[in-house]
């Protein structure tokens, strides 16, 4: 019954962002821009998902996945730009002329074609995760270490990629795209195009982790979560488990980054920042952790706040905001999916108590509410 | 017609030089008199002319430099301009100094400096082309300042040039030179003078010495400007570059201990921050993000204190407000956290990470509140008994306000440690955080501990953000700036460990400090990263980790 339902949901759920709001738009009734602004939430979704594999899966806090996200974003920026200043038949992007660089830094060079800039996209954040991932994981710091030393390398990227001498820009990142692939980005058929693109790589990698997380891949991930120290004694490698999976999450990160930037058309070092990152956590917390779905809903719920409140009422963002999270920790430990189980649970109890004609108990609490074991499923 | 009235006063000029002192004051006094109340431009003039071509004398000097610098002004019917500048509530007030007809400070009843704000004075209005006269002295007329910043600078911009009316008058400004940097700078200034027209190598060389042992600010500069002169006898400008070598290198030390100085302030306040939340940490397991905003409530307290001491009570000495400020910041924030730990945080003991999340969002309350309230960017006035600074040598000054910090944060750990090592609740602190149920078992209230140690932390935290309002601004955020850096102090020292947050604090700030001074500031800060990220590689577990079983847990 449930697995029946929560499949209907999802149908539901493609349904409406793959024809529903489309169809809208040509209709004339939703505008592109709230096309375009749907597109961008999918692709923190697809970073939500990355997120939910490394720590509702796995149980590790990276705090550094908004970073992860700018580097991808970074690379197509990059490209983008370098179209955009062949467009104006200039030889140099304009932040370079301004800065009095006299040529384009070498580390430019690759992103002139559209394929490399892709690729590296996905592999630069790959390689940087690997890299950090090898040596925190291979000396044992996880839990809060982990949290902390993640944070601290986000900061300090964010403060380099602060600096013109980082040749990227600056505090005021790439801009002023022009066009992607040819097609000019400004138009209202690009945006549609690559809010189809979006939605389709959501799904794609929805599945995809999905297929991994039943697999025994996952399986062992989520063993590790639960009990590091008994996964390590039944002869798995978990480093290897727990690289594997903080590489994996760093490349949905830098995909999302990807397709965020042309939808945006803007990307900034303060997309990197601290709060950034415990942002995207929090989508995640707020969605529920140890479920893709959640993820995905998460994210797109918080956004969809996040606009609403900036235009109702600006001051007020940040204490809806911090609420939540407190609520959120505190009382929804599973987040709305968890809450929505429950309630879901609660009405079949009830109709099944009415059918049999016996009152029932509640549902059963699946959650856990003793800190001691709080405390092993966190892996601290 | 003029000339012929100038070649006049000229001729009385000389006849009166020759003439008696008292003739020669009589004229002085004429023509300053003229200059304050001229008949008309033409006289005035003249006069401003006749003063600038007479012998060099310093009540002369004085006056034109008055008008040269248009402080010339009238007070009582006496002339005279500003001295050096104080601060007294919201204006600006000088020391008067009379210029005519005696030269003196002026007193007040009290037989102390008269401290007059400007608009209690009328000022002699001089046009530009009568100040243009003094064109000839102005380079450096400024050394008779009654300013001894404007006199200091003055000194340092005087040119090695043969000019004989500066030769004549750098020594009769240096003769009354009463401010020790301003003399430091009017010495260098004439070594350097007679340095130029040095005749033979033997002397030059006694001057370079001198040049040196008065360690003025621009010394090497003038050394190597010196060597560089074309017709330097060779000897000379050797020994001249090297001293200048010398200087520079020592001058290098000194910037060195300067580093080191506020690499150990830097320490001071990470120790201060971290202090707090490493003990909730080691004794509750909260990683407490919101810790950063118990610092910025300090602050806050700190600034309500002096609104309320200078607009309330009108405590006209700054110095009492910050004396209070200290206590009500530490009990203002120690309060929150013990408000706090009882809405949300004794819900999250020992789950971390969750913490963290949620205290996240405390912490965004929290700014979001100081901002609706405060606005954006408040400021604590610096209390008077910590500006300035200590003076180790002329180049190597200390201030008060960051030595009151350092020696705060000793005060701090000393009372911390008396605390727990001494005190019945330091024990129970201790018990609480090796073993929580076996304290709770042999009676400990846990409840109890666990909210006094939150309120010592959060004070902790509140005192820090007062000392911080002495070294920066007050903003609703300045919490997040030290609270990423205060977690790797925690982390690199190793969770719950005093002497290892204190160790780690103090070689972070050092580190840091060293760093910034060698490559960029923010290049500094993303090595330091990886040296801790390097070294968290070897020492997972911070400098002094727990041994044995607790170390499994």
């Amino acid at each position: 019954m449930p697995d029946k339902s929560s499949k209907l949901v999802t149908l539901l759920f493609v349904l409406f962002f793959a024809i529903v709001l489309p169809a809208g738009h040509l209709m004339g009734i939703v505008s592109i821009n709230t096309i375009s602004l749907w597109g961008r939430y999918c692709c923190f979704a697809i970073a939500a998902l990355g997120i939910d594999l490394i720590w509702g899966y796995t149980g590790i806090m990276s705090m550094c996945q908004a970073f992860f996200f700018c580097l991808g974003g970074y690379c197509m920026g990059m490209h983008l730009l370098l179209k955009a200043t062949a467009l104006q038949g200039q030889e140099l992007p304009d932040f370079m002329v301004w800065n009095n660089f006299s040529s384009l830094p070498a580390f430019w060079q690759p992103f002139h074609g559209f394929v490399p800039a892709v690729v590296l996209a996905l592999l630069v954040p790959a390689v940087i995760a690997f890299v950090i991932g090898f040596f925190v994981f291979r000396s044992r710091i996880k839990g809060v270490y982990m949290a902390i030393i993640t944070q601290a390398f986000a900061l300090g990227m964010y403060l380099l990629f602060l600096r013109n001498e980082t040749k990227l820009g600056g505090t005021n990142g790439l801009t002023n795209f022009k066009a992607v692939l040819g097609f000019d980005l400004s138009s209202s058929n690009t945006k549609l195009a690559l809010y189809f693109a979006t939605v389709a790589m959501l799904c794609i990698s929805y599945i995809l982790c999905r297929k991994m997380m039943a697999s025994k891949f996952g399986k062992v991930l989520q063993a590790i979560r639960d009990s590091e120290p008994r996964v390590g004694y039944t002869a798995y490698r978990v480093l290897n488990y727990k690289l594997a999976v903080f590489v994996v999450a760093a490349v949905l990160a830098g995909l999302a980054g990807m397709l965020y930037v042309p939808q945006t058309g803007i990307i900034t070092p303060g997309r990197m920042s601290v709060t950034s990152s415990v942002e995207m956590l929090m989508w995640v917390a707020l969605g529920g952790r140890g479920k893709l779905k959640g993820a995905i809903i998460g994210a797109l719920l918080v956004n969809c706040l996040y606009s609403l409140c900036t235009s109702l009422f600006p001051e007020g963002w940040l204490f809806v905001l911090g609420v939540l999270y407190i609520l959120t920790v505190l009382y929804f430990d599973k987040g709305f999916t968890g809450l929505f189980d429950k309630f879901a649970a609660l009405l079949r109890s009830r109709r099944k108590a009415v059918v049999e004609g016996v009152p029932s108990p509640h549902a059963e609490n699946t959650r856990v509410s003793h800190p001691a074991m709080a405390r092993s499923s966190e892996g601290n | 017609m003029n000339t012929g009235i100038r070649l006049i006063l000229c001729l009385l000029l000389s006849f009166l030089w020759l003439g008696t002192a008292y003739a020669s004051d009589d004229k002085v006094g004429s023509c300053m008199q003229q200059v304050l109340y001229p008949q008309n431009d033409e006289m005035r003039a003249q006069a401003l002319s006749a003063l600038a071509s007479l012998k060099p004398s310093s009540s002369v000097l004085r006056f034109l430099e008055a008008v040269n610098s248009n402080s010339l002004y009238l007070y009582k019917d006496k002339a005279v301009t500003l001295g050096s500048k104080k601060r007294n509530g919201a204006e600006d007030v000088y020391l008067i100094y009379q210029l005519y007809p005696e030269q003196m400070v002026l007193l007040d009843a009290d037989a102390q400096p008269l401290m007059l704000p400007v608009t209690a004075l009328q000022q002699v209005q001089i046009s530009r082309p009568h100040r243009l006269l003094l064109a000839p002295l102005s380079s450096w007329i400024g050394i008779f300042s009654m300013d001894p910043q404007k006199r200091t600078m003055a000194y340092g911009q005087v040119r090695a040039v043969s000019d004989t009316m500066l030769i004549n008058a750098l020594p009769l400004a240096l003769e009354n030179e009463t401010d020790a940097s301003a003399l430091r700078a009017g010495k260098e200034a004439w070594y350097a003078l007679r340095l130029n027209n040095a005749a033979s190598a033997q002397t030059a060389k006694l001057l370079i010495d001198s040049l040196e042992t008065n360690g003025g600010d621009n010394a090497t500069a003038r050394l190597r400007a010196y060597a560089k002169k074309a017709g330097v006898p060779q000897e000379a400008a050797v020994y001249a570059s090297a001293k200048a070598d010398k200087l520079d290198n020592h001058y290098a030390w000194l910037q060195r201990v300067q580093h080191l100085f506020s690499g150990i302030s830097l320490g001071s306040i990470l120790i201060l921050v971290s202090l707090g939340l490493a003990i909730v940490y080691g004794l509750a397991g909260i990683i407490n993000m919101a810790h950063g905003e118990f610092l910025m409530i300090g602050a806050y307290a700190t600034y309500c204190t002096e609104m309320l001491f200078s607009n309330v009570l009108h405590v006209q000495n700054s110095n009492w407000f910050f004396i209070t400020a200290l206590p009500v910041s530490f009990i203002a924030a120690g309060l929150m956290g013990l408000f706090l730990e009882w809405l949300i945080i004794r819900r999250l003991y020992a789950r971390p990470l969750e913490s963290l999340l949620a205290t996240w969002g405390v912490s965004l309350v929290l700014i979001q509140t100081a901002r609706t309230i405060f606005g954006d960017l408040t400021a604590v006035k610096l209390p008077d008994m910590l500006a300035g600074g200590w003076q180790v040598s002329p180049h190597l000054v200390l201030p008060y306000n960051r030595i009151f910090i350092i020696l705060l944060t000793i005060v701090v750990v000393v009372a911390l440690y008396g605390m727990l090592f001494r005190t019945r609740i330091g024990m129970q602190i201790r018990a609480v955080t090796q073993n929580r149920s076996m304290s709770a078992c042999l009676g400990i209230d846990t409840r109890r501990v666990d909210a006094f140690t939150f309120f010592i932390g959060a004070g902790l935290a509140g005192l820090a953000g007062c000392a911080m309002t002495l070294i920066g601004n007050v903003v609703p955020d300045m919490g997040q700036t030290y609270i990423v850096d205060s977690f790797l102090v925690v982390v690199t020292g190793g969770v719950g460990k005093l002497i290892g947050t204190i160790t780690a604090g103090l070689g972070i700030g050092i580190f840091s400090k060293v760093l910034e001074a060698l490559f960029q500031a923010v290049y500094g800060k993303v090595l330091i990263l990886l040296l801790i990220m390097i070294y968290m590689q070897f020492k997972p577990r911070g400098l002094f980790p727990d041994k044995g079983r607790i170390a499994e847990e």
